[in-house]
């Protein structure tokens, strides 16, 4: 069905919605399929804005005596370039600010909004038979902050202090002091992120009440817990990892923002002395490391938020094109319930360097090992899934498959990290940047990817062309591995993560030189060149899917019907897309979500929304009332 | 919780009362804080002073809970959001003191200040 | 399109949509003020200074404890009457909600403003005095005066009053970054030189070099064109002549400032632009033969590492940037880059006094360092003029004082093993460099006797344990704090010639609720009785000062940030009952049931508020 054709069928179930304007429907809506799209492109825009920033950075650690070249820098004023770069080449100031900037944007503007918000809204109220979510106008609130505290965190760029520049955790002492000889300090970037901080984390709030009000309330008649598509379990864990994790670091940001604005010493110690300012005419009294729990009390369940949400749609998108049920739906339901237990308690393995004693890291570092077992139970399921299934490897299906070994190797690599005394070693070197980004670039955003191109035709009534899909999978595999295997070797090799030049400075090959990195950098600095012609290739590869994302729109092949993919869930039930609404028929669940290859029926495929045949009744499960 | 008309009539009462129960203990609690013989432990405050402070309060916070708030009779749900919630708190509290409190000690098979020293090492050489 | 559940509760979960979003979104609050409370209690054990113990007057804490416990009751029969759909009587109970939440912060309020205007001082010996400060002016001649109150201040002339926890300096130049030059604080400083008759104006005549278009090395190369060497060495000559010509322009930004121009804004805006520009057109030059330097260094030297490349492509200043001259001494190529001129100076004449506010400071300002510096990067300085009174002025925090506090003095003598009270008895306070000591010793006389006579009492009335140790002694705090209910106990002591131990002595202490949010400096007793000592705390001698501010210590850090987070909640409840009251009256006729259970929700998140407010009032006003 075409788009317009669909659109044309919706207005038939939907008599006093169709005569809404264009900004009510498409820019002030509270649809929330509508909210789910804003989410999605402002995410990826993001992401794309995230992406240009490391670009600057990885040219900088390349070639750090070099100036910019010109496709990196035309989008600099004069002004701008003769502030912030030194005849053209990255200062070690623009790349702490671009580097803060980096991990802010991708992890709170880009990844979250992307996976949770806008797959979340999109998919989780169809997948549960509903229509809407359970507070339309506060879902679309919460996309407006989350942009205004998006783009009150970027607009910083352009003041005269510049952006945050203490590191995307913002640890205090550091993040109290910098910027602050701004006059103005609510015009500093470093108290806009903070800013920004506060409207994404109200934004957040509003979401996870959202759809954990959506979630436990709204489920369609039949629609039992376990019925669930596991998509849903994850934003169930999802939002309450949210709702729950996200306050302390408010808190902290609240606290932070007193420190910067009133003067007060929440974070600053006594007596601590600045090069710049001497002795700090501030009471002190305070506790830096107070900072870092509270943080960190959002930061490491804040990794599961990025998680869960790709795992849920590589969950989604390999029943469907292996043919067969997804194996281990109960133990993942519950490992993934555990995991988001256990992520509450083991934050502070971020810390083992700040002089906590063996008995509390020993029960970091315990809890640590022990959520690797539900994570490995949530991967092995799925790796099993695929045995024996008729695998159909389509487009969604490569990124999907291609998630479980490199998302693999990101877990795998976390393990050495868990154990305290390894850390010593290892801590604020590459190998913890390379463990991160397979965890999250190969691994999240290939699961990310695989969620676009497999509900792409649901929101647009087109597939995305293959051909361009295929463009843009190999390269970005090739390259993200190209970019990241070289960071575990090098942060083995005991190479800094903040180094701006690369680890430049520290060159030294002579013999019983003091600079005891001298000779590692030595050895492996030629592998800085080479993640960073990967990085401008995955760059490259990133432009077929911008090509195929908008022009697929207007030119991409037409599906066949509304269920393309003959899956089960209730999501392929709704006209397409999907109307203001949603379902055109009383929607219920009459069986499980991954029916797929029941000998009793025929087809291979038996949907969620699919009444049972009168004559066998006894082998279907009664419909529980849910109403 | 009060469904029925009947119900609300009579809760109202139970309302006023609990309303004055909770006055009654906010000047205990002012009492025990400012009435020298009503101080327990040490002269002025302590800790002593602190916990009995923090129980007042909570017998109050649960009184506004249970009936105001009617969490004496709610559905399961609720209860589960909330214990979540207040594990949540706990949890945080409980491993942040935790590890203010674990601080790095050096046993006494270390000698010295407990920092290695490379320059006193070549020295026992 | 319906949502399902608003109105009516779901069968398996028994709750209508709204109380499950209510409950989540409480959840998170527990968490959010599980946070602040965490907070609060490990900046208090972990504190490093004695915590401010029961600091804050009980009776305003106390009386918004009733306010919020009456209104959390009135909320709940305001929604118990919807139910039994009496509009009136809702309307009558969620008015008394409302005006509680309104009383609720009327006394925050009257709170606040009494801490806002408290003055505090740490001296460098770690005493600590507390009161209001004294107003300053600075009269026409340069002469600063001390006043107890603004009024008097203002009646005397002179400029405009200002608290004496300023800075007073007078500086003979002052020289202001054309880029960070801060606009309100220039006409701050214009004003008071106004005010005192005196000019700001360039001490030297200032050239800037704009924007020259022909320079923007990225159209030629710049390591070769030979017509670009000609250029330059013509408008080398042209400076010549610009110089000569002062309203010439050269180059589009070009700005040429004359001696004795007198400051203004906009003087510092145009500088700010030709700089800017300047600054863009070095960059530009520079990137532009850094540029062509590493493509000429990858050509000729294609096999050495990068770090062998990087020194030879490094911009050779002398060759590359600098004017050039052939054999005879002939200027035969220009300087590329232009030089940059980042502040502008001006003189003060004559030199006046500055009232400067300590938050524009960057760095402590001491007399001999001859100067001070503002985080806008502006620089006052002495100059040679030192001599002539200019530089640093005597600039004490002079206070009535209505606390002095020894707390810290006496922890840091016990960290050094020293006897407290010996060194309490040295501090500058008590010394013959204070004009007031007289009147501290005989204050710290009668308090030592009054804590004698405390501690002879406690261990008469408790007797003592085993070890022979009294059971009860005072408290750190009764020994080395003179609290302000002290300073009035003590005075109205002397003018009845009573001591401590004297019958009737105990009598006159004010009581609890005397004073209601803190000592009360326009009372009319505590003034005749001259209650509140004066006190001049030097320049010199403040290691910090504050008013009683989330500066001043992380108590009131803390103090502010829970009950403003809590007094935002309750503005934000009272406008969501405030819209039940006055704008729902259409949704009853509709559908009462859904306006009750509206209500319901408001309610819980009103007790909500309430419930975090009674553990705020013991933890923040009784320990």
């Amino acid at each position: 069905m075409s788009a317009e054709a669909s659109a044309e069928h919706g207005h038939d179930h939907d008599d006093h919605h169709h005569d809404l304007p264009f900004y009510k429907k498409y820019i002030w809506s509270t649809d929330h399929k509508v909210i789910g799209i804003q989410y999605g492109i402002t995410a990826l825009l993001f992401l794309a804005f995230g992406f240009f920033l490391m670009m600057v950075m990885r040219w900088s650690i390349a070639y750090p005596e070099e100036p910019l070249p010109g496709y990196l820098s035309w989008i600099f004023s004069d002004e701008w370039k003769a502030r912030w770069l030194q005849d053209g080449r990255v200062t070690g100031d623009t790349y702490n600010m671009f580097g803060a900037m980096h991990g802010t944007i991708m992890v709170f503007l880009g990844i979250v909004p992307l996976g949770f918000a806008a797959f979340g809204n999109f998919v989780t109220p169809l997948q549960i038979g509903t229509v809407d979510m359970a507070f339309p106008r506060l879902n679309m609130v919460s996309y407006w902050l989350y942009l205004v505290g998006g783009l009150t965190m970027c607009a910083s760029f352009f003041m005269e202090s510049g952006a945050a520049k203490s590191g995307w955790t913002n640890y205090s002492p550091l993040a109290n002091f910098a910027d602050g000889q701004i006059v103005n300090q609510f015009l500093a970037g470093q108290t806009q992120w903070l800013l920004g901080m506060v409207f994404l984390i109200s934004s957040s709030l509003l979401g996870a009440v959202n759809f954990l009000t959506t979630l436990i309330n709204l489920r369609a008649k039949g629609m039992t817990w376990m019925r669930m598509p596991f998509f849903c379990w994850a934003m169930l864990v999802t939002g309450f990892l949210l709702l729950l994790a996200f306050p302390p670091l408010e808190v902290a940001a609240i606290m932070q923002l007193m420190d910067r604005t009133v003067g007060s010493s929440f974070f600053m110690p006594s007596g601590l002395y600045t090069s710049g300012a001497g002795v700090i005419e501030a009471s002190g009294g305070g506790s830096p490391l107070l900072y870092q729990h509270l943080f960190w009390f959002l930061g490491h369940p804040e990794v599961y938020v990025l998680l869960l949400p790709a795992i849920a749609c590589v969950a989604e998108i390999i029943p469907v094109n292996t043919r067969k049920p997804l194996w281990g739906y109960k133990p993942m339901v519950w490992s993934i319930v555990i995991l988001g237990f256990l992520s509450f308690i083991v934050w502070a393995h971020h810390m083992y360097l700040t002089g906590m004693g063996p008995v509390i890291s020993t029960w970091f570092q315990t809890t640590t090992v022990l959520i690797s077992v539900p994570s490995v139970i949530l991967l092995t399921s799925m790796i099993v899934s695929l045995w024996g299934g008729s695998i159909r490897f389509n487009v969604p299906m490569l990124w999907a498959v291609a998630f479980l070994p490199m998302f693999g190797i990101g877990g795998l690599t976390g393990l050495p990290l868990a154990f305290n005394l390894v850390d010593l070693h290892l801590h604020d070197t590459y190998y913890v940047i390379g463990h991160f980004h397979y965890v999250v670039a190969p691994g999240i955003l290939f699961g990310l990817f695989a969620g676009i191109y497999h509900w792409y035709p649901k929101i647009t009534g087109r597939h995305m062309d293959t051909f361009l899909g295929h463009l843009h999978f190999w390269p970005s595999l090739v390259f993200m591995n190209v970019l990241f295997f070289p960071m575990l070797v090098q942060g083995m090799a005991g190479f800094h993560r903040r180094w701006y030049n690369g680890g430049d400075a520290y060159l030294s090959k002579a013999a019983g030189s003091e600079n005891i990195f001298g000779n590692t950098v030595a050895e492996w600095i030629h592998l800085n060149p080479i993640m960073t012609f990967g990085a401008f290739m995955l760059a490259l590869a990133q432009i077929p899917f911008f090509i195929n994302f908008w022009l697929s729109i207007f030119v991409g092949k037409k599906i066949k019907n509304d269920n393309p993919y003959d899956a089960t869930t209730l999501e392929w039930a709704t006209p397409t897309p999907p109307p203001h609404g949603n379902f055109t028929f009383d929607v219920a669940a009459y069986r499980g979500p991954y029916e797929y290859s029941r000998e009793d029926h025929e087809g291979d495929f038996y949907p969620q929304w699919e009444e049972p045949k009168r004559d066998k009744p006894a082998k279907e499960p009664k419909p529980e009332p849910a109403q | 919780m009060a469904d029925t008309l009947e119900e609300i009539q009579k809760a109202q009462k139970k309302y006023i009362l609990i309303g004055l129960i909770l006055f009654v203990f906010t000047v205990v609690t002012v009492a025990v804080a400012t009435v020298p013989w009503l101080d327990f432990g040490e002269h002025g405050f302590d800790s002593k002073d602190a916990v009995i402070g923090l129980i007042i309060a909570s017998f109050k916070a649960s009184l506004v809970g249970a009936i105001f708030m009617h969490l004496n009779h709610e559905k399961k749900l609720i209860y589960v959001v909330l214990v979540l919630g207040v594990i949540m708190g706990i949890v945080l509290v409980v491993l942040t003191g935790w590890s203010f409190e674990d601080p790095i000690e050096y046993g006494d098979s270390v000698e010295g200040d407990g920092f290695y020293n490379p320059a006193e090492t070549v020295n026992q050489d | 399109m319906e949502i399902p559940y608003t109105v009516t509760a779901r069968k398996d979960t028994g709750l209508f949509n709204s109380k499950v979003g209510i409950w989540l979104f409480l959840a998170s609050e527990v968490m959010l003020f599980g946070g602040l409370f965490s907070g609060y209690v490990f900046l208090r054990i972990y504190a490093d200074y004695p915590w401010p113990e029961r600091a804050l007057p009980i009776v305003p804490g106390l009386i918004n404890t009733f306010v919020l416990i009456g209104s959390s009751v009135t909320v709940v029969f305001a929604w118990a009457a919807l139910k039994m759909r009496e509009w009136r009587r809702f309307q009558i109970f969620m008015g008394i909600t409302i005006a509680c939440a309104g009383m609720f912060m009327v006394l925050k309020g009257i709170e606040y403003k009494a801490k806002w205007e408290h003055q505090a001082v740490r001296m460098d010996d770690f005493a600590i005095i507390e009161g209001h400060a004294h107003y300053g002016a600075v009269m026409e001649n340069g002469e600063v005066d001390h006043f107890h109150t603004k009024l008097e201040a203002k009646k005397a002339g002179g400029g405009k009053p200002f608290k004496t926890n300023k800075i007073l300096f007078r500086p003979a130049t002052i020289d202001f970054s054309v880029v960070r030059a801060h606009e309100p604080w220039i006409a701050e400083m214009l004003e008071q030189a106004g005010k005192r008759k005196s000019k700001l104006v360039t001490s030297g005549d200032v050239f800037f070099y704009g924007h020259i278009e022909d320079y923007s090395g990225t159209e030629s190369d710049p390591l070769t064109g030979k017509d670009r060497a000609k250029q330059e060495a013509k408008i080398v000559k042209e400076f010549g002549k610009a110089e000569e010509n002062l309203a010439r322009k050269f180059g589009k930004n070009s700005l040429y400032i004359p001696a004795g121009t007198p400051l203004d804004y906009g003087l510092i805006k145009k500088a700010r632009k030709a700089y800017i520009a300047g600054r863009a057109h070095n960059a530009e030059t520079r990137t532009a033969i850094l540029k062509e330097n590493w493509r000429r260094v990858k050509e000729i030297l294609p096999e050495k590492e990068y770090w062998e490349q990087a020194p030879v492509a490094k911009i050779d200043a002398a060759t590359q940037l600098d004017e050039q001259f052939d054999d005879q001494g002939n200027c035969v190529s220009g300087s590329k880059v232009v030089s940059l001129v980042s502040t502008l100076s001006f003189r003060m004449d004559p030199p006046q006094p500055l009232v400067i506010k300590r938050s524009w400071i960057k760095r402590p300002v001491k007399a001999k360092d001859g100067k001070a510096e503002l985080r806008d990067d502006t620089t006052l300085s002495a100059g040679d003029d030192q001599d002539q009174g200019a530089g640093l002025l005597a600039s004490p925090v002079a206070l009535s004082v209505d606390a002095i506090d020894f707390r810290w003095m006496a922890q840091k003598a016990e960290e050094a093993g020293k006897e407290p009270m010996e060194v309490i008895e040295q501090s500058w306070i008590f010394s013959k460099d204070n004009k007031h000591h007289g009147d501290y010793e005989q204050i710290w006389k009668v308090h030592k006797k009054r804590i004698g006579e405390l501690e002879q009492e406690l261990a008469d009335k408790y007797g003592k344990d085993a070890e022979g140790k009294p059971k009860r002694v005072p408290t750190e705090t009764d020994r080395y704090r003179v609290t302000w209910q002290d300073l009035v106990h003590y005075a109205r002591a002397k003018k009845d010639s009573l001591m401590p131990g004297d019958a009737g002595f105990d009598e006159l202490r004010p009581k609890f609720w005397d004073g209601f949010a803190g000592p009360n400096h326009k009372d009319e007793e505590i003034h005749k009785l001259h209650a509140f000592p004066e006190l001049e705390v030097p320049h010199h001698k403040v290691s910090m000062q504050s008013m009683f501010t989330p500066k001043w210590n992380t108590y009131y850090a803390i103090y502010f940030t829970l009950t403003g987070l809590h007094g935002l909640h309750v503005i934000g409840g009272a406008i969501v009952l405030g819209y039940f009251l006055f704008f729902s009256k259409g949704l009853y006729r509709r559908n009462p049931e859904w306006l009750a259970n509206r209500v319901e929700i408001g309610g819980l998140f009103w007790h909500f508020v309430d419930l975090v407010w009674i553990f705020l009032f013991p933890i923040l006003y009784l320990m």
